[in-house]
């Protein structure tokens, strides 16, 4: 029941424009960077690991924000254009819905995936690193979309509505996502340290560097950076049960 | 008035003169009078430090100086060399010690470059001759064919849209 | 097909507001069901209640022999118009069905959407997408998706809210002609004259509350009212 669900929102997406414009905003966020990184007279002259590394930040941090931003409207467009009470008059389970949205959102990231793997081609050519490069994004960035959108998921359902659902989202993203910009001396202390390793993104451009600056290409030389992003994910999880059970329990009428 | 003041002048003078006792120490530069290189690349500057006096001098630091010509301002050397300065520490009477920078030529233009020497208790740094750094241009467009995706990415995805929204149209039959 | 719909002492609560205060009903299987009751009353929250899409927080509810907590079962036996009338405005009228129709597991969905289109007039329109539609055209389709699966229960809350009067008339035959084919129908409408028009029995609730049940005869006996709306303002006026 669930592919029905997927399959509309994703209709939903080409049809109502909203997809195809973030696409677009996508591609021309990744021409911008990867012209930009090759270009530029003092940047290009990196290291070609190094671009690939700030390449993939960006893909990744540019993929969160999409899949942020729309993964936000699944659930509460439908209380906010009251076509939720259809739905659940409608034999589909409340996990069914659940399921379809998380796809749809999911989909959004392939889609943005698969328009980020020329520049990824491009910029990697030479380097030995097209790979790893390219393998590692999609694992990082799939399991970062996945969490993420098991916690805006979880929060329409708390909020039923889209600028509520926005804001919040959009808040937890950018606090996780603003250690990352600090620089290296900041993340010394212990604190820090520990803050760093509890943060998905942190994980998740730390795991980068490994694959791309340090050569570690091997799963096994990255599981320290993929369970903080797993755990992350269980949590986000856990969260939505939660908020689903909230639901199921006040029903489609808010008090 | 003027007259008043000399006394005073001349103990200032004096005491100037004895404190700012230049370091027994040359500083030359021997890589070639003028250097060039593309954007990008690495370049090395060899010098050496000389200590031409009798006794050992301690805690000497040397440090390479770069000043953008064009700009007409000094350079700040991050991500141009790993080590901007070198402690030598202490250099006995008679002794050379040689130096090296290894130099990232990050931007184009051109560049003086000098070797500046310290040491605890001198006033006076000593610096060497001005070397000629030239850093010529990198032509870095479309490296690694980036352009033709970085291009033709975004007017695929218009032209496809495009495609979509007429067949759309087609399929929604008008009211 | 007795007592389809029942509900024993049902009760929910919006923070301190009571919207359903221990109602008690019972629909008999074929009946065409009225219910009234004031703005406010707890109509809405009864059939959201009735329809499983709100859990009561206290009493129960079996619609077909089933509780209503089966959703599975129910959401097969059941249709609805609810109160909340939103379209995916970019899907075309046939796309709409279609997607409900999937749903529903509905095997030749072609056919199916096809014949529903016809049956509420939409037939001519079911290609144009339906943010193009009026607001009579979207209850038609509403209703069209509340037949989706040839529900034995229909419940309709406000099912004519917008239509002109041929709209209202087409409305009416084609409720009329599924109650005559065994469709239990649950009527929810503030068009006194509807209801004393098409439904069996009717019930007015007030506050929550079940004010009156019974056949428009009985009502007018118990009341000493001819009218429907004098029936209604001698139940609802505290």
């Amino acid at each position: 029941m669930y592919r029905f669900i997927w399959l509309k929102d994703l209709k939903a997406a080409v049809h109502t424009w909203k997809g195809l414009v973030w696409l677009l905003v996508t591609a021309l966020i990744f021409s911008a960077a990867s012209y930009l990184f090759l270009t530029n007279r003092e940047l290009s002259l990196l290291d070609q690991t190094e671009m690939l590394w700030l390449l993939g930040k960006v893909i990744i941090g540019a993929a969160l924000l999409v899949t942020v931003i729309d993964a936000s409207s699944l659930i509460t467009a439908e209380f906010e254009n009251e076509t939720i009470e259809s739905l659940l008059l409608s034999p589909l389970s409340l996990g069914g819905l659940v399921l379809g949205k998380l796809l749809a959102a999911l989909t959004t990231w392939l889609v943005v995936y698969a328009a980020a793997a020329p520049y990824m081609v491009v910029t990697a050519a030479g380097s030995r690193l097209t790979g790893a490069f390219l393998v590692y994004v999609g694992l990082f960035g799939t399991l970062a979309v996945l969490g993420f959108t098991l916690l805006v998921l979880a929060v329409s359902f708390f909020y039923r509505s889209l600028r509520n659902t926005l804001t919040t989202s959009l808040v937890i993203l950018l606090a996780l996502a603003l250690p990352a910009l600090f620089s290296p001396v900041l993340k010394t202390s212990t604190l820090a340290r520990i803050a760093g390793v509890a943060n998905p993104l942190d994980s998740i451009f730390a795991g980068l560097d490994n694959v791309l600056v340090d050569y570690h290409t091997g799963l096994a030389a990255n599981l320290g950076f993929l369970v903080p992003v797993l755990v992350f994910c269980v949590l986000a999880l856990g969260f939505l049960m939660l908020s689903v059970r909230a639901f199921q329990r006040r029903g489609i009428a808010k008090d | 008035m003027r007259r008043n003041l000399l006394p005073l002048v001349l103990v200032a003078g004096i005491l100037y003169a004895q404190a700012s006792t230049p370091l027994p120490l040359v500083v030359s530069i021997r890589s070639e009078r003028a250097l060039s290189g593309v954007a990008g690349e690495y370049i090395t500057l060899e010098a050496e430090v000389v200590n031409v006096g009798t006794q050992p001098i301690n805690s000497v630091t040397t440090y390479l100086s770069l000043v953008d010509v064009g700009a007409r301002m000094p350079v700040d050397l991050e991500d141009w060399s790993a080590e901007k300065g070198l402690f030598i520490g202490t250099i006995t009477a008679g002794e050379t010690l040689p130096l090296v920078w290894k130099v990232h030529l990050i931007r184009s233009g051109d560049y003086t470059a000098s070797v500046v020497a310290e040491a605890d208790g001198a006033d006076l740094p000593v610096v060497s001759r001005v070397t000629y750094l030239k850093a010529l241009p990198k032509r870095n467009l479309n490296p690694g064919n980036v352009l033709p995706v970085a291009l033709g990415e975004p007017i695929l995805l218009v032209f496809g849209f495009l495609l979509l929204r007429f067949w759309r149209t087609r399929k929604l039959r008008p009211d | 097909m007795a007592g389809v719909i029942s509900a024993r002492a049902i009760s929910k609560s919006y923070g301190d507001r009571k919207a359903v205060d221990g109602l008690d009903l019972a629909v008999e299987g074929g009946a065409f069901f009225g219910f009234l009751g004031p703005n406010g009353a707890g109509k809405t929250t009864t059939i959201r209640m009735l329809t499983g899409v709100l859990r009561p927080d206290s009493g129960t509810i079996t619609i077909d022999g089933h509780d209503s907590r089966d959703r599975q079962h129910i959401a097969s036996v059941i249709g609805v118009v609810p109160e909340s009338r939103g379209f995916y405005d970019w899907m075309s009228g046939e796309e709409y069905l279609d997607f409900f129709a999937a749903l529903y597991r509905i095997g030749d969905r072609a056919r199916a959407v096809r014949q529903l289109l016809a049956d509420v007039g939409l037939a001519d329109r079911g290609g144009t997408a339906i943010g193009t539609y009026s607001r009579g055209m979207k209850q038609r389709l509403g209703l069209a998706r509340a037949l989706v699966n040839s529900p034995r229960v229909l419940f309709l809350d406000e099912p004519t809210l917008g239509l002109d009067p041929q709209g209202q008339e087409d409305v009416q035959q084609l409720l009329k002609r599924l109650n005559e084919g065994g469709v239990t129908v649950f009527y929810s409408s503030h068009l006194l004259h509807e209801v004393a028009h098409l439904c069996s029995v009717i019930a007015v609730i007030n506050r929550g509350r079940l004010a009156a049940v019974g056949t428009l005869a009985e009502l007018q006996r118990q009341t000493d009212s001819e009218d429907l709306r004098d029936i209604f303002m001698a139940l609802t006026n505290d």
